[in-house]
C-alpha cells in the first residue's frame, strides 16, 4: 500500500533526461534553420477487448446505438464495484512486449478526479503511480533516412475511457453516450525523442502497425480508437530545450503533423519577438484553420487529486503469465519482414506489399489467435511444403487475386477463395493443365460464384482444362482413355476444324508464308476459349501439315 | 487553496474552515472530551413525519396490515426505519436457513424494491436497479426484509443525527421497563452511523439488521442501544450493492439481540463474491478459519458451564484514553473479573500506533469519501439548482457546486472538504501517504499481539509460530465506546468535529480490517448500585472483542462467553 511515488506529477518537465537524448545529433531542417524541434507523444489506444476494462459490458463500435452497452458500473450507480478484465491486461502485456518494455510484476490503479458530464463517477481509473510497463523502445523507419530512429517509450498504462459527449450548438445541450464509458485504453507515453513532424507521423504509424499486429488495438484513428496528445518545444540549436506546449486530442496523423508544424511556427515567432518567452500551455487544434489555439495555461492546470483505487489493489503478474503471453504473441511486423525475406527470398518491395496488405486485416477481439487468417498466413499456407515457388505464389496472390478483388471493390477480408483453391489453381497452371488465360478466367469465376469445390472440379465443369502438351503424338493413343487423352483428341479436333475452316491460310502456310500461322492459332485459341496452349497449337499445326 | 476549493470540491461554502479541520486531524489523538453534537432539527417533528410517511405507504398492503402496522407505530417513537416494505415479496424464498427471520437493512445497501437513500437528499428518490449481494443472499435464505433503516448520510457520522430523515432516537427508555410512560422520554442518540439498525433491533422491530461499519458504525450504535453488533473481517461479506463511503474500510455486518442470531445471519452472508474485487478468496477464508477452528477446539470453551480455561485475552493499554468515562471503565473491570473468574487469562498488551489511528482514519476515510461522493454531481443524482448569475452559468464548476451544496448535508460536505484537501498534490504526501503508513503500523501492531497468524501476509506464513510467546493473545477486549449514548440535545458551543472522538476506540480494528464484535456489558443490580455512586447512568454500554483477520468464529465464540457472564456471574 505504501507507494513510493516517483511518477507523481505528470506536469514535471520532461527535460530531466536531457543528457540521454541529446545523444541524437541535431538534424538541420531547411524549414526552420537554426532551430531544433523536440517532440514527445502520448498515445491513447483503445484495447481490442470484447468487454470493457472493469465491467462485463461489451466494447462498442461506432455503429452501436448509443447507451446500449452500459453496465451499472459504467453508469456509476451507487454500490457498484470494478472488476478487472484479465483480457485487457493480456492485450496490454502484448503491446508492452512488442514495445520492448519492462513489465512491472506489481502495478496498481489510481483514480484521477475531475468533474465533467462525460465522467459519470467523477474519476477515471488509470495507472498513475505504478504503470503496467516502463522503459521500452520503438524503431521508427523514415523513407528518406537510411538509419531508423529509436524512440524510447517511457511507460504504458491501462486506463478507462470516458463517455462520449456530443454538443449541439443550436440547442446548447450535450448528449452523453455511455457506450464508451469504461472501455479499456492503453496510454503509451514516449520520451521526447522525435525531432520533426514527419518523425512524429512515422512514429504514430509504426505504433499503429505494431498494436494492430499484436491484436492489442485496431488503432483506427478515424473511429477514435487511437488518439494523440503531442508535446512540442523549440530551441535554438545548441541551447537548452524550450518550454513545451501540449496539443490535445489529435485524431489523425495528418492533423497531428499539421498541428506540430503550426506549433513550431508559433514558437519560433515568439522566440523571434521582443519578449521571447513561450508560456507552458495546453492547446487544441482547429481542423479548419490548421492552427493551434490555447485551452489553458499551466496555472489553470487542474489538480487531479490522484488516489490509489481502494478496490482494485495491486495487480500481480507472475513470470509464467508473462511467458505465456510472450510465447503466444503474434509475429511482429519486423519479424515477419525478416522471415519473408530469408525463407522465401522475396524482394523488399514484395514484402512491403504483403505487409501493407496484412496490416489492413481485421484485428480480432481479445487477441484471438485462432481467428480468420490474414494475408501473411494465406501466403504462408500457399508456400507450405516448398512445393510452389514463392515468387509465383506472390504474383498470383498480390497481382491476380488482389487485382480481381479490387476490381470487384472487395478487400482481402472479403476474399472467398480458399488457400486450397488458389493452391490447386497455381498447381494446375504449373503442370500446364490450365493456361494462364484460363486460370485467370477461372479465378474470376470462383470469386463470382463462391463455392467449396476443388479448383479442378470447377475447371472441368467450365471445360477449362488445357489440351495437354502434345509432343510425342502417335504413341499416346495406346495410353487408354485418360482425361488428357480425351483432351488431346479434343485439341486435335479443334485444330483440324480450324484448318478446315481456313483453307486459304493453310495453303499459304504450306507455301511457306509462316505469317498466317498466328491467324490459325488465334482461331483455335478463340474456339477453345483459351484452354489451348498457343505453343502446343502451333506445334500441332506444323505436325498436321507435315503429315499431309 | 481557499480560492480554488469550491472548484475542486464541486461544493460551495461549508460550515467549517479548512484550518479548523486540519488542526483537528493533527491533534485529535491528544486529548478530547465527550461532546454533545449539534443538532439542526428538533426530533419530534421528524418522528411524526415518519408516522405519516408509513401510514400512507403501507395502506396498500392490507393482508399484512396488522404486523407491519404495529411495526410502523412502534417505529414512530424512534425513527429507526425510513422505509417499511410490504410483507413477503415474491423474490423471497419460502424455505431456507433464515426462513421467517425478520431482517432490517441499512439504507445504504441497495434493494430494488425500495428506495436506497443513504439518508441523503441527493439520493432522495433513488431506487437501485439491483439488489446488493447480501440482500440477495438473505432473500435466497428465506429472510423477510422488513425495511430500510435510518443512518448517518452515506454512513458518515457517529450519532445518526446527519440524516435527511431526521435522527434516530435511542430506544432504551422504551425497552428498559424502568420508565413509566407518562414521564418525559430522555432523548439520546442511537449512535451511528447504523443507528437505525441498532435501534430497530433494540426496540424488537426485527430479529436482526444489516449495518455497515467503516470506523465503528456498527459497534458504536450496538453499544449505545444495548445490542450485539458485529463487524466481520474486511473482505468476508460482499460489498457489491453497498454504497461506498470509504471502500478500503467499509464492511457489512450484522446487529442482533444476541450472539447466536448474529452468527446465524453472518454465516449466510459470509461468502466469496466475484462481483466484489476485495472479496476474500475461498482458499484464504479456509486457511484463516482453520487456524481459528483449531484454536477453538484446543480451548474447549465450554459454554454450558462457562469455563474459559486457556483463553488468553489481551487488554490493549492504548484503548483507555483520558476521554473514557470512569463509569464505563468500572463496568469494563466487572466484565474482566467475570472472565478471569471463569478461567480466562488477562494479558496487558500494547498497540503503540493506535493513538494515531483516529487521525489516520479521518484522513483516509475522508479522502476515499471525497472520491466516492464525486458521482453525486447534480446531473445523474440530486437536483439541478439554478445558478444565481450568468457568470456562474458559464463556469462549469459553479454549476456543480450549486447542486452538490444543496444535496449534501454538513457532515458529508465537511469530509469531502477534508478528503479533497488530503488528496491535493501539495498535501498528498503529508496527509494521505502518511496516513497509509500509520495504517500499516496499526496492522502490524495487531499482527504482533495475536497468536493466530495473519493469513493475508502470505510471506510470513510459516509454521514456526507454534512456540507462541507468552505475550501473544487469542483476542483483544476493550470498551466499545468512551461512554454511554450521548444526549440528543442542542449544544451549539461545540464544534461538529468533537463528535469524531466517538470513534476513538473503534477505528483501529477498521484500519486493520480485523473482526470486531460489540456485546452489551452485564448490568447486574450490584454493579448498577456501585455505578450509580460513580455516576453511571444505567444506559447500555458495550464491550468489544477483536480477533485476527479471518478468526470471526473465535471472536463470536468469545463474545458469547462475555455475554453469558451476565447470567452466570
Amino acid at each position: 500500500m505504501l507507494v513510493r511515488l516517483c511518477l507523481r506529477r505528470r506536469c514535471t518537465p520532461h527535460y530531466s533526461t536531457r543528457l540521454i537524448h541529446s545523444e541524437r545529433e541535431v538534424r538541420k531542417d531547411p524549414r526552420w534553420p537554426g532551430y531544433e524541434v523536440v517532440i514527445g507523444i502520448e498515445t491513447h489506444a483503445q484495447l481490442k477487448s470484447r468487454q470493457k476494462l472493469f465491467s462485463h459490458a461489451l466494447t462498442s463500435g461506432p455503429k452501436d446505438t448509443p447507451n446500449t452497452n452500459v453496465s451499472v458500473f459504467d453508469a456509476a450507480f451507487p454500490g457498484t464495484l470494478p472488476k478487472l478484465n484479465p483480457k485487457c491486461v493480456d492485450l496490454g502485456l502484448r503491446a508492452s512486449l512488442a514495445l520492448k518494455c519492462e513489465i512491472q510484476k506489481r502495478s496498481s490503479f489510481d483514480r484521477k478526479h475531475y468533474f465533467y458530464s462525460d465522467l459519470p463517477s467523477g474519476f477515471q481509473i488509470t495507472q498513475q503511480y505504478a504503470p503496467l510497463a516502463t522503459n521500452g523502445s520503438l524503431e521508427v523507419h523514415l523513407p528518406d533516412q537510411p538509419k531508423s530512429v529509436r524512440v524510447r517509450i517511457k511507460q504504458l498504462q491501462l486506463e478507462q475511457d470516458t463517455a462520449k459527449s456530443t454538443f449541439h450548438p443550436r440547442t446548447l445541450t450535450s448528449q452523453i453516450d455511455l457506450n464508451r464509458a469504461g472501455t479499456g485504453l492503453m496510454e503509451i507515453v514516449s520520451e521526447p525523442d522525435l525531432r520533426s513532424p514527419e518523425e512524429a507521423g512515422a512514429y504514430v504509424r509504426t505504433l499503429q502497425a505494431i498494436l494492430r499486429a499484436v491484436g492489442a488495438s485496431d488503432g483506427n484513428m478515424e473511429e477514435g480508437s487511437l488518439r494523440c496528445d503531442v508535446n512540442v518545444s523549440v530551441n535554438r540549436i545548441g541551447e537548452p530545450f524550450g518550454t513545451r506546449c501540449e496539443i490535445k486530442n489529435l485524431n489523425s496523423v495528418k492533423f497531428m503533423m499539421a498541428a506540430i508544424t503550426s506549433e513550431i511556427r508559433r514558437h519560433i515567432d515568439i522566440l523571434n519577438s521582443p519578449t521571447p518567452v513561450v508560456a507552458q500551455e495546453t492547446r487544441g487544434f482547429d481542423e479548419n484553420t490548421f492552427e493551434t489555439f490555447k485551452l489553458r495555461s499551466k496555472e489553470d492546470a487542474p489538480d487531479y487529486r490522484y488516489m490509489p483505487d481502494p478496490n482494485l489493489g495491486t495487480l500481480l503478474l507472475s513470470e509464467e503469465r508473462i511467458q505465456v503471453i510472450e510465447s503466444t504473441m503474434p509475429e511482429l511486423p519486423w519479424q515477419i519482414r525478416q522471415r519473408l525475406i530469408t525463407s522465401y527470398g522475396l524482394s523488399e518491395r514484395n514484402v512491403d506489399t504483403l505487409l501493407k496488405l496484412d496490416s489492413a486485416k481485421d484485428v480480432p477481439l481479445d487477441g484471438d489467435t485462432t481467428a480468420a487468417q490474414g494475408p501473411i498466413q494465406y501466403f504462408d499456407t500457399l508456400c507450405e511444403g516448398k512445393r510452389r515457388d514463392p515468387k509465383v505464389v506472390f504474383n498470383w496472390m498480390a497481382h491476380e487475386l488482389l487485382g480481381q478483388l479490387t476490381a470487384r471493390k472487395q478487400t482481402f477480408q472479403n476474399n472467398t477463395l480458399s488457400t486450397q483453391q488458389l493452391a490447386e489453381l497455381i498447381d494446375l497452371v504449373q503442370e500446364k493443365q490450365l493456361t494462364g488465360t484460363s486460370a485467370k478466367y477461372l479465378l474470376r469465376h470462383i470469386l463470382s460464384n463462391p463455392n467449396t469445390k476443388s479448383t479442378r472440379e470447377v475447371a472441368e465443369e467450365q471445360q477449362l482444362l488445357s489440351f495437354p502438351p502434345t509432343s510425342p503424338p502417335p504413341t499416346s493413343s495406346t495410353a487408354g482413355v485418360t482425361p488428357e487423352a480425351e483432351n488431346e483428341g479434343a485439341l486435335d479436333d479443334v485444330v483440324l476444324r480450324a484448318m478446315a475452316a481456313m483453307p486459304k491460310e493453310v495453303e499459304a502456310l504450306r507455301a511457306g508464308r509462316m505469317g498466317v500461322m498466328n491467324k490459325i492459332v488465334g482461331w483455335v485459341m478463340r474456339e477453345s476459349r483459351g484452354r489451348a496452349d498457343a505453343k502446343s497449337v502451333k506445334e500441332q499445326i506444323e505436325r498436321l501439315l507435315e503429315r499431309r | 487553496m481557499a480560492s480554488r476549493a469550491p472548484e475542486l470540491l464541486g461544493l460551495g461554502m461549508v460550515n467549517v474552515t479548512l484550518t479548523q479541520a486540519l488542526a483537528f486531524i493533527s491533534d485529535c489523538h491528544l486529548s478530547f472530551h465527550q461532546r454533545v453534537v449539534q443538532l439542526s432539527v428538533p426530533m419530534r417533528g421528524h418522528a411524526r413525519n415518519a408516522l405519516t410517511r408509513f401510514a400512507l405507504g403501507s395502506s396498500r398492503c392490507t393482508r399484512c396490515y396488522s404486523t407491519r402496522q404495529a411495526l410502523i407505530e412502534q417505529n414512530a417513537k424512534i425513527n429507526a426505519f425510513v422505509h417499511i416494505s410490504p410483507e413477503s415479496t415474491a423474490s423471497t424464498s419460502k424455505t431456507g436457513a433464515l426462513q421467517g427471520l425478520k431482517v432490517a437493512v441499512k439504507d445504504n445497501i441497495a434493494t430494488k424494491d425500495s428506495p436506497t437513500t443513504c439518508s441523503s437528499a441527493i439520493l432522495k428518490d433513488f431506487v437501485s436497479p439491483f439488489d446488493a449481494t447480501v440482500v440477495k443472499q438473505l432473500r435466497r435464505d428465506g429472510a423477510d426484509i422488513v425495511g430500510k433503516t435510518n443512518c448517518d448520510e452515506f454512513g458518515m457520522g457517529s450519532l445518526n443525527v446527519y440524516s435527511v430523515h431526521g435522527p434516530t432516537l435511542n430506544p432504551f427508555p422504551f425497552t428498559s421497563g424502568a420508565n413509566n410512560s407518562t414521564a418525559e422520554v430522555e432523548e439520546r442518540s442511537a449512535g451511528g452511523s447504523s443507528g437505525g439498525s441498532a435501534a430497530a433491533v433494540a426496540m424488537g422491530l426485527c430479529d436482526a439488521a444489516l449495518g455497515t461499519d467503516t470506523g465503528g458504525s456498527i459497534r458504536l450504535p450496538a453499544s449505545y442501544c444495548g445490542v450485539v453488533g458485529f463487524k466481520p473481517s474486511y473482505g468476508l461479506v460482499s460489498r457489491w450493492g453497498v454504497v461506498s463511503y470509504a471502500d478500503s474500510l467499509d464492511c457489512v455486518g450484522v446487529l442482533g439481540a444476541d450472539v447466536p442470531i448474529v452468527s446465524r445471519v453472518f454465516d449466510r452472508i459470509s461468502a466469496f463474491d466475484t462481483k466484489d474485487p476485495t472479496s476474500a478468496e475461498p482458499e484464504l477464508r479456509e486457511a484463516a478459519s482453520t487456524h481459528a477452528r483449531r484454536r477453538l477446539e484446543s480451548l474447549t470453551l465450554d459454554s454450558g458451564r462457562g469455563k474459559l480455561d486457556g483463553l488468553r485475552i489481551g487488554i490493549p493499554q492504548e484503548f483507555f484514553p483520558s476521554e473514557l468515562s470512569p463509569a464505563v471503565l468500572d463496568i469494563f473491570r466487572g466484565v474482566l473479573q467475570s472472565l478471569q473468574a471463569r478461567g480466562a487469562t488477562l494479558v496487558p498488551v500494547s498497540l503503540p500506533s493506535s493513538s494515531y489511528a483516529l487521525s489516520a482514519y479521518y484522513v483516509l476515510a475522508s479522502a476515499e469519501a471525497s472520491s466516492n461522493m464525486a458521482r453525486y454531481d447534480g446531473i445523474q443524482y440530486g437536483k439541478r439548482i439554478p445558478t444565481n448569475s450568468l457568470a456562474d452559468l458559464r463556469n462549469v464548476a459553479s454549476v456543480y457546486a450549486q447542486g452538490r451544496s444543496a444535496g449534501f448535508g454538513p457532515e458529508v460536505q465537511r469530509r469531502i472538504l477534508l478528503g479533497t484537501y488530503a488528496l491535493t498534490s501539495d498535501a498528498f504526501d503529508n496527509y494521505f501517504l502518511q496516513a497509509q503508513r500509520v495504517r500499516q503500523l496499526v496492522k502490524d501492531d495487531f499482527d504482533a499481539v495475536f497468536s493466530i497468524p495473519n493469513v493475508r501476509n502470505a510471506v510470513e506464513e510459516s509454521e514456526e509460530g507454534l512456540e507462541e510467546p507468552a505475550s501473544k493473545v487469542d483476542v483483544l477486549l476493550h470498551p466499545s465506546a468512551i461512554g454511554s449514548a450521548p444526549p440528543l440535545s442542542l449544544d451549539s458551543s461545540k464544534s461538529p468535529l468533537d463528535s469524531y472522538v466517538q470513534d476513538l476506540l473503534t477505528v483501529p480494528a477498521s484500519l486493520a480490517g480485523v473482526p470486531a464484535l460489540s456485546v452489551p456489558c452485564p448490568t447486574m443490580s450490584t454493579l448498577l448500585q456501585r455505578e450509580a455512586e460513580q455516576g453511571h447512568d444505567g444506559w447500555p454500554v458495550g464491550v468489544s472483542v477483536i480477533g485476527q483477520w479471518g478468526s470471526d468464529e473465535l471472536v463470536l465464540a468469545v463474545g458469547q462467553a462475555v455475554a453469558e457472564g451476565r447470567r452466570t456471574t
